[in-house]
C-alpha cells in the first residue's frame, strides 16, 4: 500500500450495484486523469482494496448485502487516510451524524451534477493532474 | 214469550230512543217492554222528532221506536233517521189499513201492528232489529277496515324507499312502486304486465334469483346482482326475494325488494382506492430509488454525449478542411492538415469516443426503458376497478404487483415464484393486486424487521406460489420474516389493527384484503410462527359464487 506521490494519478474506486451508474461515472471522470476501478458491491469493493489501495472511494448506499455506509466505515477502519464519499438518491437514508461518525467526507446526491462532482473530487484529492 | 227471547250473556246493553205520544207522565207500555230487552238496556224517552234526531246523531243508538206520533208519519224525518243508521220500528196503536205500508215506504224498518201480544211482538222485532243493526254495523266496519288496510298497504308500497315488484308465476310483473320504476328506468305505470327478465337478466346460464324464488320457492336476503335498465345501463342492486304462497300453499308469486347500489359501490371503490393509494405511499422510497438511478446515469450520459459530440465536430471540421485541400489539388497543404487530423484523433481518442458514445446511447436507452416500465406498472396499479368482474390471469396480477414492490425490497429479499398453469379467473383484478401488494409489503416489512432485530446480512425470502385446484385457484405468499405473535393472529384482519409503527401502516391493509377476498367468494388464512415466518394462503373459486338461499 503506497501513498500517491505528487504527479501520480489518484486512484479511485467506484462501488455501485448499478452498471449504468458505474459506466456514467467513468464517463464523467474520464478526462480528470484518475485511475478508476469499479466494484458491484461491498464485498467486491473490499477485495479490490485488498489488491490495491485507493485514494478515494465513492460508494452507493443501497446495495445488496452490506450498505454503503457500513462498507465505507469498514474502508475507513482499514485505511483511515482513504477519502470516502457516499452517493445516494435518497438523502434521508443516512443522517449527517452517521456520516460524520463513519468519517465520510460527504453525501453526493443522485442524480449528480457533473461539474459539481468533478469540483468536489478535485478539491479533496491532492496533486490533481494538470 | 219474553222468557224465550233470552239474550246472550255477551249481549251488549241496548240503547233505544223511544218517541212517545205526548207527555202523559205515565210510562207507555212500549217503554216498559223495551226496558226489558236485556240487562242494562237504556230507553231514552222523547216526545218529538227534533229531540230524537239530536239523540241519534250524538250517541250510538241501537234502535229507534216511534209510537203513533206525528213524527211517525213524517216521511222526511223517517228518511233522516234511516240515513243516520239505526233501525226504526213504528208502533201502530190503531189498525188503519195501509198505515204500516206507509210507514215502511217512508223509511221505517219495521211496523208493529196493534193487536194481542203487542209487547212480545215488539220485543221480538226490537231484538231482531238490534241484532241485525249491529251485524250490519260490524259488516260496515269490517269493510271500512279492509279498505283502510288496502289503502295502508298500498301506501306503504307506494311510499317506501325500496323498490318493490311482485312477479307472478308466468314472470309478469303484477305490482310495482315508483322507486322500482326509477331503479329500472321505466316510465311511471309501465311496469305492470311486462316480464321481469327485461331488466333482471340471467348471467351466464345462471337463473336469476327471482326465477329460483318462483320455481323453487327459495328466499334470498341481501343478495347482490346487476340489472339492465331500460336505457341499457347496467346497475348493481341489492335484492331480496320471497315466495308468496296462495291459499293452497303453492308458490304463485315472488315479492322482490331491491335497491340501487351504485352509490354504495362507488363509495366502496373510493374506500378501496384510498387504501391502495395509502399503501402506494409505502412504496414511494423504493420507486423513487428505482427511477432515480437510471435518471442519474442518463443525466450524466447526456452531458458526456454533448462533449463527445463537440469532439466529433472538431475532427469533422478538420476532415472537411482536408477534403477541400485535396479537391483544390494542394497536396502540400493536404499533407499538413492530414497530420493535424491524426494528432487531433489521438488527442481526443476518437476511436474510444465513437465506441463509448454508442455505449452511452445504449445504456441510456435501457435506463429510460426501465423508468418507463416502473411508471407504467405504478400507473397500472393505481387504476380504479370498474366494479365489474373481468377475466384475468392471476399469475400476471401477481407478477405486475411484485414488479412494483420489488425495487423496495430487492436489497433485502430474494423473491421466488412458483407459478402453476392457471385458468383465467372472472374477478376484480385491481382489487386482487391490492391484496397481493398488501401481503407482499407485509412480508417485506416482516423480513426487514427480523433482519434488523437479528442483525442478519443474508437476504430473507418471499415465495409466491400458485396452484390450479379442482374448484378454484390457490395462492400462497410465504416469507421468512419475524412472524406474527399468536396473541395477534386472531386480530390481524380487524380494521385498524396494526403492530407497525405510527405512519408505517394504515391498519387497513389486511382487513381490506379480507373483504376483497370475501367479495370474490374466496377464503384467506394465515399460518405464522415467530422467528420462522408467515404464510398467507388464498383460495379463489373459479365459478362466480351465486347467492345462497336464506331459507329458514
Amino acid at each position: 500500500m503506497t501513498e500517491p506521490s505528487r504527479g501520480a494519478r489518484p486512484r479511485l474506486l467506484l462501488v455501485d450495484d448499478e452498471e449504468g451508474i458505474l459506466s456514467a461515472l467513468r464517463r464523467t471522470l474520464r478526462r480528470e486523469g484518475y485511475s478508476i476501478r469499479t466494484a458491484r458491491n461491498a464485498a467486491e469493493g473490499l477485495a479490490a482494496l485488498e489488491e490495491e489501495a485507493a485514494d478515494l472511494v465513492l460508494s452507493d448506499h443501497m446495495m445488496p448485502g452490506m450498505t454503503g455506509l457500513d462498507f465505507l466505515s469498514e474502508v475507513k477502519r482499514r485505511r483511515p487516510q482513504a477519502i470516502c464519499f457516499l452517493i445516494s438518491g435518497w438523502s434521508q437514508a443516512v443522517t449527517r451524524g452517521e456520516l460524520e461518525k463513519a468519517g465520510i467526507g460527504g453525501l453526493i446526491p443522485k442524480p449528480w451534477d457533473d461539474g459539481q462532482l468533478k469540483e468536489t473530487l478535485r478539491s479533496v484529492l491532492p496533486g490533481s493532474p494538470s | 214469550m219474553r222468557g224465550v227471547l233470552r239474550v246472550e250473556s255477551s249481549f251488549q246493553p241496548v240503547r233505544v230512543v223511544l218517541v212517545e205520544a205526548g207527555l202523559s207522565g205515565r210510562r207507555s207500555e212500549a217503554a216498559e217492554t223495551l226496558e226489558q230487552l236485556g240487562p242494562g238496556t237504556r230507553v231514552d224517552r222523547v216526545t218529538d222528532a227534533a229531540s230524537c234526531r239530536a239523540r241519534v246523531s250524538t250517541v250510538p243508538v241501537d234502535l229507534v221506536v216511534l209510537e203513533n206520533t206525528p213524527a211517525a208519519r213524517d216521511p222526511s224525518f223517517l228518511r233522516q233517521l234511516s240515513a243516520l243508521g239505526p233501525p226504526v220500528i213504528v208502533v201502530l196503536h190503531e189498525a188503519v189499513a195501509g198505515d204500516s205500508l206507509d210507514a215502511i215506504r217512508a223509511g221505517a224498518t219495521e211496523c208493529v201492528e196493534p193487536g194481542p201480544d203487542l209487547d212480545s211482538r215488539l220485543t221480538a222485532l226490537a231484538l231482531d232489529q238490534v241484532r241485525q243493526g249491529r251485524r250490519h254495523r260490524e259488516h260496515e266496519e269490517a269493510e271500512r277496515r279492509i279498505v283502510e288496510l288496502e289503502d295502508y298497504t298500498e301506501n306503504i308500497v307506494q311510499h317506501m324507499n325500496s323498490a318493490l315488484i311482485v312477479v307472478d308465476d308466468s314472470g309478469r310483473i303484477t305490482e310495482a312502486n315508483p322507486p322500482a320504476e326509477e331503479v329500472l328506468g321505466a316510465e311511471p305505470g309501465t311496469l305492470a304486465g311486462r316480464s321481469f327478465e327485461d331488466w333482471f337478466v340471467p348471467e351466464e346460464d345462471e337463473a336469476t334469483l327471482i326465477s329460483r324464488t318462483l320455481e323453487e320457492g327459495h328466499r334470498f336476503k341481501g343478495a347482490e346482482t346487476t340489472i339492465r335498465r331500460s336505457d341499457g345501463r347496467r346497475v348493481p342492486v341489492g335484492i331480496s326475494c320471497a315466495p308468496m304462497k296462495d291459499r293452497r300453499g303453492r308458490n304463485t308469486q315472488a315479492v322482490v325488494l331491491f335497491q340501487d347500489l351504485t352509490e354504495v359501490k362507488q363509495l366502496e371503490l373510493q374506500m378501496l382506492q384510498s387504501e391502495k393509494m395509502a399503501s402506494i405511499g409505502q412504496l414511494a422510497a423504493g420507486v423513487a430509488h428505482e427511477i432515480n438511478n437510471p435518471t442519474g446515469f442518463i443525466h450524466a450520459n447526456l452531458h458526456q454525449m454533448n462533449e463527445y459530440l463537440a469532439d466529433l465536430r472538431r475532427t469533422w471540421k478538420v476532415t472537411s478542411e482536408l477534403q477541400a485541400q485535396v479537391a483544390r489539388g494542394d497536396l502540400g497543404e493536404a499533407q499538413r492538415v492530414s497530420t493535424q487530423l491524426s494528432q487531433l484523433a489521438e488527442e481526443l481518442d476518437v476511436d474510444f469516443v465513437y465506441g463509448d458514445f454508442a455505449k452511452a446511447v445504449r445504456e441510456s436507452q435501457e435506463g429510460s426503458e426501465r423508468i418507463r416500465h416502473i411508471v407504467q406498472d405504478l400507473r397500472d396499479f393505481s387504476y380504479r376497478d370498474t366494479g365489474e368482474r373481468v377475466e384475468a390471469d392471476v399469475n400476471q396480477c401477481l407478477d405486475s404487483t411484485a414488479n412494483i414492490v420489488w425495487p423496495m425490497m430487492k436489497h433485502s429479499v430474494a423473491l421466488a415464484r412458483e407459478y402453476d398453469e392457471l385458468p383465467r379467473l372472472r374477478c376484480y383484478p385491481m382489487q386482487l393486486k391490492q391484496v397481493f401488494m398488501n401481503l407482499l409489503v407485509n412480508a417485506y416489512q416482516a423480513i426487514e424487521g427480523r433482519r434488523e432485530a437479528e442483525s442478519l446480512t443474508e437476504p430473507g425470502e418471499i415465495r409466491i406460489s400458485t396452484e390450479a385446484q379442482a374448484d378454484g385457484i390457490g395462492v400462497e405468499i410465504r416469507d421468512t420474516g419475524s412472524g406474527i405473535a399468536s396473541e395477534d393472529l386472531g386480530r390481524i384482519f380487524d380494521p385498524f389493527f396494526t403492530t407497525k409503527e405510527v405512519g408505517v401502516g394504515t391498519g387497513l391493509g389486511l382487513s381490506t384484503s379480507y373483504s376483497i377476498i370475501e367479495r370474490h367468494g374466496g377464503r384467506i388464512r394465515v399460518e405464522s410462527e415467530v422467528g420462522v415466518g408467515t404464510s398467507f394462503q388464498l383460495w379463489l373459486p373459479t365459478r362466480v359464487p351465486t347467492p345462497e338461499p336464506a331459507d329458514d
